[in-house]
């Protein structure tokens, strides 16, 4: 036991300590990439959201990923000679990726415009493209930008189409992808969308959908779509300019072009894209066939860890917070009170957000799990330090004071008379920390984790079965619950054979 | 019965001197001196309030006294000299480790058996074998009359019963003293005759005892030293003939017509 806990503090100042010192190497380690000899090609890695069909989006019979946008940046790879490494996350974390050198490069159709001219390095157009206006299906109310003035629409809300749709006068509800957006749309609870043309019309053939439909352009600007980079970045920009250019000599881009759109929409006038012939439709128990195997493996290899990880550094540190908060130090229970105060006084999502986004601009930069174990257990601290705390106390004092007669010290008293008695008042509420923490874990997505949720998140951006895989995710989710319940029943049933029933 | 010339020689087992205790401004404690010697029981007495189970729990350091010196043979703690920390907690510790204590409330850890209740001390805290721990606490559990219910929760005994593996718990620790707070005041009427035959037997095999009751005629038979303690001073002390059955002190006096003749 007592090794068990020593083991698992360990664990934790490695987790804490090792990518810190990561940190410090992996400036050396990029540089030496860049002057690596032929043959050792440096990796690049590519922010791509997996749900903006037909540009980025994981085929639904090999769940790899593909689209427009990832056909361009491979082939702009090939020439340039990089190795590319995928991390998929929504759009509204894409450009905090890119600062936070999460990522080192977008490709996931970025409209150029002034803002992100002067913020950040752009690449080349690759894709010309004009923004049209979506409206429910024979609401004429709508037919012009002008229209959407005092309407509500449904972006994602730092994409540029989010900014034209505010320029027009319109609220905008933030939403996780075009997907989403034509879902709230044909359920009336947005009036419209401003999107790219291309997405819509891939939106509509794929779908089929008769709920929505194109009400006209959205101003008579084409918007020109680019790879963007981080300003400092130089180098990989000036490659990747280089490749393109060659692609648009050589034919590739057309040539992808055609292949998603029948028209090639990289260079400004290259006719009308057409994907009527959209692409294959399947019925919802296909995509659930299809998506049950990705959705186990999230779980399997992200989820339960997660949980399993994050829930027992948080008991530890819940332990240490409790203890000092009871102890007679002033200082030491001050600061137990400020951090229990503090982990529940913010929200778990801005914690996570803080670890994962907030601390790489101050030098500390951990990978996703480690970020998503370090917010979690954190938070699991705060919250289960007071029901350790609370169960310490409901031990009545005479346990200690026999402790003691009997020539126990403290952490004796504590290990082998206190906590025994103490788990069986904190096992039921500690249990629904933990089914909490289960369900929690879906706030990984958000910070590039695919855990379970991503997984339908992502089947969901591509069929549009969001009931059904919606559903299905909460199926595995309620499963497991279930099963820790009855481990816990279990349990109190084990801790209750010394009291009289 | 004992020589009194060897009386003299040998140093008395407890020695208390210039005992001061306060919980907050009230002054529970204002000077307690006494002796025990080794064989012997004494008997605190004393209406609720006078300070007796603080004595007591002094001399386990369960409460810690501002002033004065507690000696249990050879270790000796000026408690207005005791260090902050660790070598303090150290210094008390030692003391404690000379007496074993036995709760009015018992005090029993419910999580575990009788036995393991009566070997945690020795196996643990006196890093004793574990087999000689186990050897030596069925022997006391033999001798408090419950043998047969080594394997038993706390919770499956009477409290007569509990109160008897308190005791024998407090054995276990081969103290130099056994300290005994109102032992019986938390027990049903018929169940008091079983743990005072216990104590009785304790005090006839030569063990040290410091005892607080209220069981005057108890005291009467046990007690070679009864200390009649108000408001934080020994009143009286002396043989418990001589204190019970003759006091001196009108205090005394009231006492016991109190507690003797209720109503």
């Amino acid at each position: 036991m007592r090794h068990a806990l020593r083991g698992i503090v360990l664990l934790l100042l490695l987790m804490i300590v090792a990518p810190a010192a990561q940190t410090s190497t992996v400036p050396a380690a990029q540089a030496s990439a860049a002057r690596a000899p032929e043959g050792e090609q440096p990796v690049v890695r590519v922010g791509t959201e997996g749900t903006y069909p037909p540009f980025s989006f994981h085929d639904p019979r090999t769940q790899q990923l593909t689209g427009y946008d990832i056909e361009v940046i491979e082939a702009v790879a090939d020439e340039a000679g990089w190795r590319l490494e995928f991390v998929e996350t929504q759009w509204d974390a894409i450009f905090p990726a890119l600062d936070a050198e999460r990522i080192d490069l977008i490709a996931n159709q970025v409209s150029r415009n002034d803002e992100r001219e002067a913020k950040y390095g752009l690449s080349d157009t690759y894709t010309y493209s004009h923004g049209v206006i979506v409206r429910r299906t024979g609401d004429d109310s709508i037919r012009t930008l002008a229209d959407l003035k005092g309407r509500t629409t449904a972006q994602s809300a730092t994409s540029n189409w989010a900014q034209v749709a505010r320029d027009a006068g319109a609220n905008v509800e933030a939403v996780e992808g075009f997907a989403q957006a034509a879902a709230l749309l044909a359920q009336g609870r947005v009036d419209a969308i401003v999107n790219d043309n291309i997405a819509v019309l891939d939106y509509l053939a794929s779908t089929g959908s008769t709920d929505v439909e194109i009400a006209g352009n959205a101003g008579g600007e084409t918007s020109e779509q680019v790879l963007a980079f981080r300003q400092d970045d130089a180098a990989r920009l000036d490659e990747a300019n280089k490749a393109i250019t060659t692609l648009r000599d050589n034919g590739t881009l057309r040539e992808i072009s055609e292949k998603y759109f029948k028209a090639d929409v990289s260079v400004p006038d290259g006719g009308d894209a057409d994907l009527s012939e959209g692409r294959e439709a399947r019925s919802t128990w296909e995509v659930m066939g299809s998506t049950a195997w990705p959705m186990f493996i999230g779980l399997v290899k992200v989820t339960i860890p997660l949980t399993a990880i994050s829930f027992a550094i948080g008991l530890v540190l819940a332990l240490l917070v409790a203890l000092a908060r009871i102890s007679s130090y002033r200082i030491l229970s001050g600061l137990a009170r400020a951090f229990i105060s503090i982990i529940r006084g913010t929200p778990l999502l801005l914690q996570l957000f803080i670890v994962f986004y907030g601390l790489p601009q101050i030098g500390l930069k951990f990978d996703p799990f480690t970020a998503a174990v370090i917010a979690f257990s954190l938070n699991v601290a705060g919250y289960a330090a007071e029901v350790v705390r609370s169960a310490i106390l409901a031990v009545p004092k005479g346990q200690w004071e026999a402790a003691s007669t009997v020539g126990l010290d403290y952490r004796r008293t504590l290990r082998r008379i206190i906590l025994p008695q103490a788990t069986r008042t904190a096992v039921p509420p500690l249990s629904n920390t933990l089914l909490s923490l289960l369900k929690d874990t879906s706030l990984g997505s958000v910070v590039l984790l695919t855990e379970l949720f991503r997984e339908s998140q992502l089947a969901a951006a591509e069929s549009n079965e969001f009931l059904a895989l919606y559903t299905f995710a909460g199926l595995y989710y309620w499963v497991i619950c279930v099963a820790l319940s009855a481990a816990q029943k279990r349990l109190e049933t084990r801790l209750d054979r010394y009291v009289a029933t | 019965m004992t020589d009194t010339t060897e009386q003299q020689t040998e140093p008395a087992r407890i020695r208390v001197h210039g005992l001061e205790k306060s919980f907050g401004d009230h002054k529970v404690l204002r000077g307690i001196d006494f002796e025990s010697r080794r064989g012997t029981s004494t008997v605190l007495l004393g209406p609720s309030g006078s300070g007796k189970t603080t004595v007591l729990r002094s001399l386990n350091v369960l409460d810690t006294p501002e002033r004065g010196v507690i000696a249990i043979d050879d270790v000796e703690v000026d408690f207005s000299r005791v260090p902050a920390g660790k070598a303090g907690r150290r210094e008390t510790g030692r003391l404690r480790a000379q007496s074993g204590m036995v709760f009015q409330a018992h005090n029993l850890f419910p999580h575990r058996t009788v036995l393991e209740n009566l070997i945690e001390g020795p196996v643990i805290a006196q890093q004793r074998p574990r087999e000689e721990a186990v050897a030596e606490a069925r022997a006391l559990l033999d001798q408090v009359g419950l043998g047969d219910r080594a394997d038993s929760y706390p919770f499956q005994l009477s409290g007569g019963q509990q109160q008897r593996v308190g005791i024998a718990r407090a054995l276990a620790l081969k103290p130099r003293v056994v300290l005994f707070d109102e032992p019986t005041s938390s027990l049903d009427p018929e169940l008091v005759g079983e743990v005072l035959a216990v104590i009785k037997d304790l005090a006839a095999e030569g063990w040290t005892t410091v005892i607080v009751t209220h069981e005057i005629r108890f005291a009467e038979q046990v007690a070679d030293q009864v200390l009649f303690l108000d408001g934080g001073v020994i009143v009286e002390k002396g043989p418990s003939a001589q204190v019970i059955g003759d006091p001196r002190e009108e205090r005394t006096r009231r006492f016991l017509k109190r507690v003797l003749d209720p109503g």
